[in-house]
């Protein structure tokens, strides 16, 4: 089979069901066995009017990055449309709406703003959509089946995930869809049968069960119910909003709650205030929300007390860009707030690992009593991928608390200096071990005590805690490493599946270059960055930040400069970007 | 020789003695003498034992002053937060573990000027908190300035010409957002504390009792003792605490009736 | 000059050469093409060679996309005009889009044609104007071998040498519209069908057909006034006409092309027609006239274009023409009668 790499995009006004046509991409590309890697984009917060976007890439192989160029544009709404236009690939296909409601001027004509060689595909979405179905809100499906026809995908994919999408909602809406969906399938076939391709030829291996389709947002929702959460709490903000809206659907079901709080604060100290009293909760939050929430962070690392705090970065400072994706808060994550307040950072690279270190964070929250921030961004949440995916077992996700021994009982020193430092913990309700956490510097008792060789004992009786969990904390992870690199590649967070295709097609061009993916931020594994380091004759950080934020956490572990590359666009790093920059890098070695 | 009757008392002392079933903690307050916190203090720790409460299922959270140090002057769990942040801490004690009685403190910089805007919503939701609301109408800890509560005119090194803004009603405010029980107290009858603590903490919902006290070391004029014993008095003895309406007639006419003001009917 | 925004519609070579001509002529100007074909600008005589296999597809194209980014003209293809509102000045669209023009060049060439009496059989019938027909002509081949020619217009014995070449049998009806528009004299008839026997070609003697029948998929019977034939496919060459069906009740004059006086300028301001859709005025043969033809398109498109852009060039094409055709020579242009 001929190696397939595929980006499709769909473009309409919300409303359109822009985001439904692309996530029946996605499905159906997945039930056809090809790699898919979707992402979704819309201006949240005037989600009521505004342009929605569906971006998928689908491929033979493992697909990591987001394309760069599409190759097929299904325009559910012209004037939206014309913005997609630049990111077309040469003889890309265009699928529109040939028969309007009302005649466009060209200044709001999708076509009017294509390059010449794109094919364009009209077809009269609406009008076959009331003819299949009696309404014409079925034109998203008749686009699809267009875009079926054309492309040579087996309708049967498209029918049944259409079938599984309208199951629920009953038998006659289901054959509506389905025949809508057909309608624009016959159309194209005979309109434009001297004109279909084959994109996409059948996998013989078919789908594979172990394939999940799920968005970074639904990974974490899943992971926090299967790690047993009970209590969210959490304020609006995009793009975490919807990992609430996920939990308060499916927490009460699983005997959890969710609670809209009034502000981030609120909700962090309430999740400070729930793990004290032993039960597992966690808030989410973009960058202006993590501001909020940074004094009571480092009351948890102070009191010692559990939190999961899931960051979702977006573009920043202040309110920023609300909608696109930027990893500009790795600083705040890891310094931010009042004190030397170390803490734990992790953060995912791709949606199955959006999964497990969310279960993670809960257990290394409880073990080392201490806020854990698990750092995603736009693009993480709201991208959907299909990998193999296995739930975690109860087993897995079992409670890490430490608590006291008996032994203690009336003598319950709550912050006792240990060789980890971990302190056991006590809850309320445990009788003989009542203390009082608190924010303010205290002695292993738990009295506030602001004495010099107090404070420089609990510091560093904090941070040799804080080191220990290294422990737990996954290491970073080599690709194509070997004794001697011409370039080292580190990357971290969503960009790094724009680094591993990078670094793949520099060394299919013949060059020596490694990966190294860091995805516990701090601590964090040095001597294994410094071995990385110390192999490779340049280091280069791609990171979606101006500053290089994670260049700056590490470029003292060795003597060689870092070399990095930012990207403040407020979209996904191009691997092609990086890999030009590999290529430049290696001119230099050279 | 001992009677059994003799080495129940003797072991009744020790109980005592040890404190372990005392809601006072070994650590002394460490509040000005003569400051009305010793007070609330008292009528707390009287309310928690004629409960009987087992002291371990009690837990009192805080935010930041001279009253948010209350946990460590009591022998409950305790969660001494930061400023402003009793609330929403309390809220998450609570819902995590709904056998657990919660006791929220505070002064009235923390509550109703950097947390006032937790107040509406705990109340809202109706939390089974009981929030302890010290208005000593100053900020003590960080050495007196003025606070939301404090009256026109007050005198404080950051307020040399007399402040300007007008005072917050503690009591009013808690009517107003609905909170299902609502006392207004005076540091200086722990008794009266007692009793309307004993009323909230049944109320199987959030409970607000403002309490009048005073500083004796940040403020020579206002609230002062002797101005506190004298404004406050009684409500009347035919008032029904069921009657939002007249609850509200209430506290607009009076600043300084003390009991329970308000009980929403179960 | 004012004149700021142009639209061509068309992308064979009249309008090409006006697109490039108005170019040069004016650099500032915005100039959009529209074509109703989703292809770019190809060579249409080699056509034939690509169904005979002697060309790639590639080979049939003449401009690049980049040219046109180069020459900073808007080509779009697999666009139709159906409309234009004259008074509004306006294209529109197929689609519903609605593009003002301030200059419009008419180049829409000719469709083939096919005579009312075998319009029923339209469907069946194939003809051979773009690289689709070539490519729907290459895909019948390889399901049958035998094809029947009617008419026998000039494009037709190309094909023929085509399908020759891939080992088809051909038999041909020359039929009174034969040459259209050349008309049919005894002397052409018996050069052509002389050379078309010589090379192999069964030469069908009828007056008219009767009957078509599609037997199967791939075999269709023909009746005659004097035999019955099966043959797997059926080419209709009636030569070209006009295609400006859809400027009809546009106010444009029109009789079978767009009426253009010497300048190629229509009844409106700087509206022009170039190309084999063009009817021009000749002021001593007082009369119109139509040319079919590559060299003829290029001539007027650019001629059309120096007058939009504010020339006054008239139209000086050669006097004649002159195709062979099964070594017959036949003059192409300066048809007054078709
Ligand atoms: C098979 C074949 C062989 C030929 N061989 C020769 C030869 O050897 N020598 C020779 O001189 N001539 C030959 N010709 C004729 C020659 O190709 C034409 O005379 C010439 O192409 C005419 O050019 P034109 O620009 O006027 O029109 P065309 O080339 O026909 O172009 C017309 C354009 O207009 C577009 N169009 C039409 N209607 C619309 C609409 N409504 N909206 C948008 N676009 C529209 C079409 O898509 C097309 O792009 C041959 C023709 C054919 C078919
Ligand atoms: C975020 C923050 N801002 C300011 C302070 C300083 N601060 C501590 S207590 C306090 C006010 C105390 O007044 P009040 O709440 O009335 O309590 P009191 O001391 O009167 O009991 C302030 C401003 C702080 N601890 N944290
Ligand atoms: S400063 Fe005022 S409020 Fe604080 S302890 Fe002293 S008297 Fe009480
Ligand atoms: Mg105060």
């Amino acid at each position: 089979m001929p190696e397939v790499d595929f980006t499709v995009e769909v473009c309409g006004m919300a409303g359109d069901g822009t985001i439904a046509a692309g996530g029946l991409i996605n499905e159906a590309m997945s039930l056809g066995g090809f790699s898919v890697l979707g992402f979704d984009s819309y201006p949240a917060e005037i989600r009521g009017f505004g342009r929605c976007v569906t971006n998928s890439r689908i491929g033979s192989n493992d697909i990591v990055a987001l394309g760069e160029k599409t190759h097929a544009l299904i325009s559910l709404n012209d004037e939206q449309s014309r913005s997609r236009a630049p990111f077309l690939a040469e003889h890309s296909l265009v699928f529109f709406d040939s028969n309007p409601p009302a005649y466009v001027s060209e200044d709001n004509s999708l076509l009017s703003v294509l390059p010449p060689g794109e094919e364009v595909f009209g077809m009269p979405f609406g009008e076959l959509a009331v003819g299949a179905s009696g309404s014409s809100r079925g034109r998203n499906l008749t686009a699809l089946g267009g875009f079926a026809a054309v492309t040579g995908t087996d309708p049967n994919l498209f029918r049944k995930v259409i079938r599984d999408k309208f199951k629920s909602k009953g038998e006659k809406v289901v054959n509506i869809n389905v025949k809508s969906f057909d309608a624009g399938y016959q159309y194209a076939l005979e309109k434009f049968s001297d004109r279909l391709k084959s994109v996409f030829p059948k996998i013989e291996t078919g789908h594979d069960p172990q394939k999940v389709t799920l968005s970074g947002n639904q990974a974490i929702g899943m992971a926090a119910i299967d790690a047993g959460l009970k209590l969210y709490f959490g304020y609006p903000i995009t793009p975490a909003t919807p990992i609430m809206e996920y939990l308060a659907k499916y927490l009460p079901e699983h005997g959890g709650r969710v609670v809209q709080m009034e502000d981030e604060i609120s909700s962090i100290g309430a999740v400070l205030g729930s793990f004290y009293a032993g039960a597992r909760s966690m808030t989410a939050t973009s960058g202006p929300g993590f501001a909020l929430m940074t004094e009571l962070i480092t009351h948890g690392v102070m009191a010692e007390i559990p939190a999961v705090i899931l960051d979702a970065q977006r573009g920043g400072p202040a309110t920023g860009l609300p909608t696109k994706t930027e990893q500009s808060d790795l600083h705040a994550a890891v310094f931010g707030g009042p004190g030397d307040s170390a803490r734990i950072v992790i953060a995912p690279t791709n949606v199955e690992e959006c999964y497990h270190f969310v279960i993670r964070s809960f257990q290394l929250a409880e073990k080392y009593q201490t806020p854990v921030i698990v750092l995603t961004d736009f693009f993480l949440d709201n991208r959907v991928e299909n990998r193999p995916f296995i739930r975690a077992s109860e087993g897995q996700a079992a409670s890490w608390n430490v608590f006291p021994d008996d032994a203690f009982k009336d003598r319950y020193q709550r912050y006792a200096d240990t060789p980890s430092g971990i302190s056991p913990r006590a809850l309320p309700g445990m009788q003989g071990f009542n203390f009082t956490a608190t924010g303010l510097e205290h002695t292993e008792k738990g009295s506030p005590d602001y004495s010099s060789e107090n404070h420089a004992k609990m510091s560093e009786k904090r941070h040799r805690k804080i080191r220990y969990a290294l422990k737990d904390l996954e290491k970073p992870a080599e690709f194509f490493v070997s004794d001697n690199l011409d370039v080292g590649v580190i990357g971290w967070g969503s960009t790094f599946g724009s680094v591993l295709e990078a670094v793949e097609k520099s060394r299919k061009n013949g060059f020596k270059v490694g990966a190294l993916k860091i995805t516990s931020l701090f601590p964090y594994h040095s001597e294994t960055i410094k071995a990385f380091m110390a192999k490779s004759r340049r280091v280069l950080v791609p990171e979606l930040n101006y500053e290089g934020q994670l260049a700056n956490l590490i470029a003292h572990l060795d003597s060689k400069p870092v070399e990095r590359l930012n990207f403040v666009t407020g979209a996904p790093i191009p691997p092609s970007a990086i890999q030009n920059r590999i290529e430049e890098l290696l001119e230099v070695v050279a | 020789m001992k009677t059994p009757a003799r080495i129940l008392a003797d072991q009744v002392n020790r109980i005592q003695k040890s404190g372990r079933f005392s809601p006072r903690s070994a650590s002394l307050p460490t509040w000005c003498p003569g400051c009305g916190y010793f007070g609330i203090h008292q009528g707390l720790n009287d309310c928690i034992s004629r409960l009987g409460l087992p002291l371990a299922e009690i837990v009192t959270v805080s935010g930041i002053g001279c009253a948010g140090r209350y946990p460590f002057f009591s022998n409950t769990y305790g969660l001494h937060t930061v400023h402003g942040r009793a609330l929403p801490a309390a809220t998450g004690v609570k819902l995590a573990n709904p056998n657990l009685t919660v006791f929220a403190v505070g002064g009235d910089g923390d509550g109703l000027a950097i947390g006032g805007g937790h107040l509406p919503h705990i109340a809202r939701r109706n939390i089974d908190v009981n929030y302890l609301l010290f208005d000593n109408s100053i900020y003590g800890l960080t050495k007196g300035q003025p606070s939301p509560s404090s009256p026109i005119g007050t005198k404080t090194k950051a307020s040399p010409y007399g402040t300007v803004d007008k005072p917050l009603n503690a009591t009013l405010m808690a009517l107003s957002y609905g909170a299902s029980f609502v006392a207004r107290l005076f540091a200086g009858d722990p008794k009266g504390i007692t009793e309307a603590l004993i009323e909230g903490v049944r109320n199987p919902g959030f409970s607000f009792f403002h309490i009048y006290t005073t500083c004796v070391t940040f403020d020579k004029n206002f609230k002062t003792w002797t101005h506190l014993k004298e404004w406050t008095h009684a409500l009347s003895q035919d008032y029904n605490p069921n009657d939002l309406r007249r609850a509200f007639n209430e506290v607009l006419n009076d600043d300084f009736s003390l009991g329970v003001i308000f009980k929403r009917d179960i | 000059m004012s004149v700021k925004r142009f639209v061509i519609i068309g992308n064979g070579p009249a309008a090409n050469h006006a697109a490039e001509a108005l170019r040069e002529k004016s650099s500032e100007s915005k100039i959009t093409m529209f074509s109703k074909d989703p292809f770019r600008s190809y060579r249409a005589h080699l056509l034939p060679d690509f169904i005979a296999g002697l060309i790639e597809e590639e080979d049939l194209y003449n401009r690049p996309y980049a040219h046109y980014n180069e020459m900073d003209i808007t080509l779009r293809l697999g666009q139709r005009v159906v409309n234009v509102d004259f008074s509004k000045r306006n294209v529109i669209l197929d689609h519903k889009e609605v593009v003002p023009f301030d200059g419009l060049i008419i180049a829409t060439g000719g469709k083939p044609r096919i005579p009312e009496l075998f319009q029923l059989f339209g469907d069946i019938m194939m003809t051979l104007k773009t690289p689709s027909d070539a490519r729907l002509w290459i895909q019948k081949l390889s399901y049958v071998d035998s094809v029947l020619i009617i008419g026998g217009d000039l494009t037709s014995l190309s094909l023929t040498k085509a399908l020759l070449k891939l080992g088809k049998r051909v038999k041909f009806i020359l039929n009174e519209d034969a040459f259209w528009p050349v008309p049919l004299n005894e002397e052409i008839y018996r050069a052509v069908t002389g050379r078309l026997e010589q090379r192999g070609i069964e030469i069908v003697h009828c007056r008219r057909i009767r009957r078509i029948t599609q037997l199967e998929e791939n075999l269709l019977e023909v009746e005659t006034d004097s035999e019955l034939i099966e043959v797997g496919a059926l080419g209709a060459f009636f030569g070209l006409v006009p295609d400006v069906g859809f400027l009809a009740r546009t106010g444009l004059d029109i009789d079978r092309g767009v009426l253009v006086n010497e300048f190629l300028k229509t009844r409106f301001s700087n509206v022009y027609a170039a190309g084999d859709c063009a009817q021009v005025y000749h002021p001593v043969l007082r009369d119109y006239w139509i040319s079919i033809g590559h060299e003829n398109a290029i001539a007027l498109g650019r001629i059309a274009a120096s007058n939009l852009a504010g020339s006054h060039l008239e139209v000086q094409v050669e006097p004649e023409n002159i195709l062979e055709v099964g070594g017959v020579k036949v003059n192409t242009s300066w048809w007054t009668e078709f």
